[in-house]
């Protein structure tokens, strides 16, 4: 045998149709365009019902394996027609704070989460404390930006390195032992963090504190402007820079998906014992699957906190991190569509459906239970790792 | 004569089970060799103190001239030691590929810089790679050569461990350790399994093997010679035809009349 | 510092000691048993709590006013309520998972907990509100030098010894805890000799709630009040304590529970200006620990086989 200079012929696929993912788009952005301007509740929840009806219809048409295909082979494509529904549903909305404030919401949860399934999806490292590090975060814009003049997208960049630094001095201690140790100590975590923000007035106490608006190089974040006459939300000015950040988040977990180093994560959430016998270093991998994710974490929060202009230690409790997970199990562990649609489910029906508010922390946490006893793999299951889709392999 | 393993007086104790006791086995280079011995004796928990999975708590393991007793089971891979183990140890919902590749590890690029930004480099490294996996997996089945990114999951026992043993032999190890390969398979199999482990011998005359297995037939066609076990001391030594006649050795299968 | 603050500490240590135990036995009984996290139980204790303060109103509302009475309504409803709660959940959440990755019992029990702690929230009246727990046991005190002896903390305290005494008889000299640590110990081998699994898994969470549920009320009656975010420290503090001191040992559970008081209580007197710091100290000084002793204290019983 001649070895490896003699390339294998692996029979060329015809490649999957382009046309059924960008039907799919075309078709959600419509949808989510009505839900998120309809505000009669009776309308709302018709919507839903029409929404739920039709994803089974198509399940049953079998009209959505040709979708995930599409998604699986012209990703990239694809991303660019999602990059430009994204935009479309904003300029719709383009002087709607309220829609817009919701939307950039989504798009920052969705982020953290992305850095949540690095830690959990991947390296198998059980991080509750989730919420916590977003609020880290969040906590140092409102620290640098009332009482230093430090650039605020450097303030971001502190706020992900902290949310890191943290994360890693919790993690250290536990690397060596089982899985659940990690998750106690990030319950643990969890828990006493919001207890501690809320004694130290420094901080603000249980009221929190106001952070400043995002400036960059003049630009005030938090001013309306005017495109012609056509007069701006701000919020338009995050939305921006937030789907720069789920843009830059989700190229980077797809290609370290799609490298030796997600495969060592995923060997070591899978066995780590036989992991060690291939060489492996269990520690260094979950460290750096840990400082990755908790930086895009803090990184969104820091963010978040410039967006809402206040931070307050019960928006970031140990309820919420399992808010975080849920949206990880609901959308199919590992896999970032998953996440970013998951993440549009539990952010936007709570605020579109009133009466549901109150409650949501109990309905997500069934709609987990359910979905861990029968679809543990969630809605948009992982697929098995194409290093380079749409090609060879 | 020197010894690519060797094995002095090692021991290895669980609470009061004394699962190794005082062992004396040498391994020359380049041999196929055969441990026996009945349930129990020790051979799994023999592979497990050379690689590292448990610690020794008496005697020592030198592997190409270095001391391993004490080292960890990364050391021991990169030392240049692969195993298989007696229950299939796959990564089920990953590719046929993947599971292949985890056994590459110290022949990959694992930096973050190589693998997040130069992803054209990455690619030539991955199609390397790739036809190297191939390449591997056609002695054994070249069926599985085409299927290569599907699940493992989905796969018969007989698949699964050639696939194991690809994972084991792809980074080109000195030794390799097959813990009861033919555990799960029908005769034929057996023997169609033990004919590609031939097959990748004599194209690669550097590595050596140990082969830990309970049927007796395959042992006796493929081992240059046998170490017996029971209750963790090696009670006979020498070819299989030797071993098979010794009375201790029946004794220690059969019991005593 | 005098004796008497310091008898009040002890004291409160001990109590806080024997709550974390009672919640530590739980986690480690689950765990031998069945190998699982069951990250639901401090919300289980909540629950306990709170059917007990439901049936003491209840009872009260229909004119029962014999303390004994109530106490002893109380303690018996909230432990078959708890035990049946414990036997649905390992019948319908925790059973069916078995060949799952074990990361799903963790979460789905983890999501149990969130549950059964929002539905105390929502669905009992003004749940969100801590409420006020009678005092069912005497409030007398005995004097003893410069220690007042409070009547109803001595009675708990000696409860919980004769309950934990109770269960490590059960364990070691009846035949039922004997079947249990067959199957703690190796279930295949435990159903060959005729165990009935299922049986003894419903059984062991029976047992575990039950516990819960002591500890519930237990909980209610020291301090006066409960609130439907009682267990969640709780059971954290039961789990680390159930780690540190080996999980699948009883004997490490007790170790872990008053280890972890004995923490707390050093953590108060010496950083006195904020409770919320005893916390902050004692989980540091058992990460620390976990991280030296990763098996516990008293070895964690090894499952995995290579």
């Amino acid at each position: 045998m001649s070895g490896s200079e003699r390339m294998p012929e692996v029979k060329q696929e015809p490649q999957a149709p382009l046309l059924p993912g960008v039907v799919a788009v075309a078709l959600s952005t419509a949808y989510l365009i009505a839900l998120l301007a309809v505000e009669k509740q009776p309308l709302v929840i018709g919507l839903l019902a029409f929404g739920i009806v039709a994803v089974l219809a198509a399940h049953y048409m079998d009209w959505l394996d040709p979708v995930s295909r599409s998604f699986a082979e012209r990703e990239g494509m694809l991303s660019a027609y999602a990059i430009l529904a994204a935009c479309v549903v904003a300029a719709f909305f383009h002087d709607n704070h309220f829609v817009l404030l919701l939307f950039v919401t989504v798009l920052l949860y969705a982020v953290a989460t992305l850095g949540l399934n690095i830690e959990f999806g991947y390296a198998g490292v059980l991080n509750f404390a989730g919420a916590s590090f977003f609020g880290i975060g969040a906590y140092t814009s409102a620290v640098l930006n009332t009482y230093t003049a430090v650039p605020h997208l450097l303030v971001l960049l502190i706020g992900g390195t902290l949310a890191a630094l943290i994360g890693s001095l919790l993690l250290l201690p536990v690397l060596r032992t089982r899985g659940h140790y990690a998750a106690l100590v990030t319950i643990a975590f969890a828990l006493l963090l919001k207890t501690f923000l809320e004694v130290n007035d420094v901080l603000g106490g249980p009221q929190g504190m106001q952070v400043k608006g995002m400036s960059i190089l003049g630009w005030s974040f938090n001013d309306n402007f005017e495109i012609g006459k056509i007069e701006m939300s701000f919020y338009l000015n995050y939305f921006v820079i937030s789907m720069l950040l789920l843009c830059g988040t989700f190229v980077l977990v797809r290609r370290l998906e799609r490298s030796w180093i997600g495969l060592n994560l995923d060997a070591i959430r899978l066995d780590e014992t036989a992991a060690s016998c291939f060489g492996l270093d269990i520690a260094r991998w979950k460290i750096t699957a840990f400082v990755l994710g908790n930086f895009v974490i803090g990184l969104a929060g820091a963010l978040f906190g410039m967006v809402g202009g206040f931070v307050a230690p019960n928006n970031y409790t140990f309820a919420d991190s399992l808010i975080m997970v849920s949206i990880l199990l609901l959308g199919g562990i590992g896999n970032p569509w998953g996440v970013v649609v998951a993440t549009f489910i539990v952010v936007v029906l709570p605020e579109k459906l009133q009466t549901i508010q109150e409650y949501r922390f109990l309905l997500y946490a069934l709609i987990v239970i359910v979905v861990l006893l029968f679809r543990p793999e969630g809605l948009l299951p992982r697929p098995v790792r194409r290093y380079f889709p749409g090609g060879r392999a | 004569m020197t010894y690519l393993l060797e094995a002095r007086g090692l021991t290895r104790r669980f609470g009061g089970v004394v699962a190794l006791d005082n062992l004396d086995l040498a391994v020359v280079p380049n041999e196929i060799i055969g441990l026996i011995g009945p349930n129990g004796s020790g051979k799994t928990t023999f592979f497990n103190v050379v690689t590292g999975i448990y610690g020794a708590h008496g005697g020592s393991v030198t592997f190409d001239g270095a001391d391993i007793t004490r080292a960890s089971s990364r050391a021991v891979y990169h030392a240049g030691v692969s195993r298989t183990f007696q229950r299939s140890r796959l990564s089920l919902p990953l590719s046929i590929f993947d599971n292949i590749m985890i056994g590459n590890h110290k022949r990959l690029n694992q930096g973050l810089w190589f693998n997040l930004v130069r992803r054209g480099e990455f690619k030539r490294e991955f199609e390397v790679n790739y036809a190297a996996a191939r390449t591997l997996i056609e002695v054994f089945e070249p069926q599985l050569a085409e299927r290569m990114l599907e699940p493992v999951a989905g796969l018969p026992m007989i698949d699964r461990r050639r696939i194991e043993i690809c994972r084991a032999l792809i980074s080109q190890p000195k030794l390799l350790l097959l813990d009861e390969p033919s555990a799960g398979m029908t005769h034929d199999e057996t023997k169609e399994l033990m004919d590609d482990i031939l097959q990748v011998r004599d194209l690669n005359r550097n590595l050596t093997i140990v082969i830990v297995e309970h049927e007796m037939g395959l042992i006796e066609r493929i081992t240059d010679r046998c170490v017996v076990l029971n209750f963790g001391r090696k009670i006979a030594e020498g070819p299989y035809r030797q071993v098979a006649v010794d009375r201790q050795v029946q004794e220690a299968y059969l019991g005593v009349e | 510092m005098d004796v008497g603050l310091l008898s009040q500490y002890i004291m409160n240590g001990l109590m806080l000691g024997m709550m974390y135990t009672l919640v530590a036995v739980g986690f480690t009984l689950f765990f031998g048993v069945l190998d699982i996290i069951k990250f639901s139980h401090g919300d289980v204790l909540t629950v306990g709590a709170f059917t007990g303060l439901a049936t003491y109103i209840g009872l009260r509302s229909v004119g029962v006013s014999s303390t004994p009475l109530l106490l002893l309504a109380v303690l018996v409803v909230a432990i078959l309520a708890m035990a049946a709660l414990g036997m649905l959940i390992a019948r319908y959440l925790v059973l069916p998972l078995r060949s799952a990755p074990a990361l799903n019992t963790l979460l789905i029990t983890l999501m149990l907990g969130t549950v059964l702690r929002e539905m105390v929230r929502l669905f009992y009246p003004q749940g969100a509100n801590p409420k006020p727990f009678p005092a069912l046991l005497p409030t007398d005190s005995i004097n003893l030098g410069q220690f007042n002896l409070r009547l109803d903390n001595a009675i708990m305290l000696a409860t919980g010894v004769a309950i934990i005494v109770g269960l490590r008889l059960l364990l070691n000299r009846t035949k039922l805890g004997l079947a249990i640590r067959a199957v703690a110990q190796d279930e295949e081998t435990a159903r060959t000799m005729g165990i009935n699994f299922t049986a003894i898994v419903l059984i062991t969470f029976a047992i575990g709630s039950a516990l819960a549920a002591i500890g519930g009320v237990m909980n209610g009656l020291y301090y006066n009040e409960i609130n439907f975010g009682m267990g969640l420290l709780l059971g954290v503090i039961g789990f680390s304590a159930a780690i540190i001191g080996g999980l699948g040992s009883i004997y490490g559970a007790i170790l872990g529970g008053f280890l972890f008081a004995a923490l707390q209580t050093i953590g108060a007197v010496a950083l006195p200006f904020a409770s919320a710091y005893k916390d902050v100290f004692a989980f540091t000084v058992v990460i620390a620990l976990m991280a030296w002793r990763p098996t516990g204290l008293i070895q964690e019983k090894i499952s995995e086989r290579v």
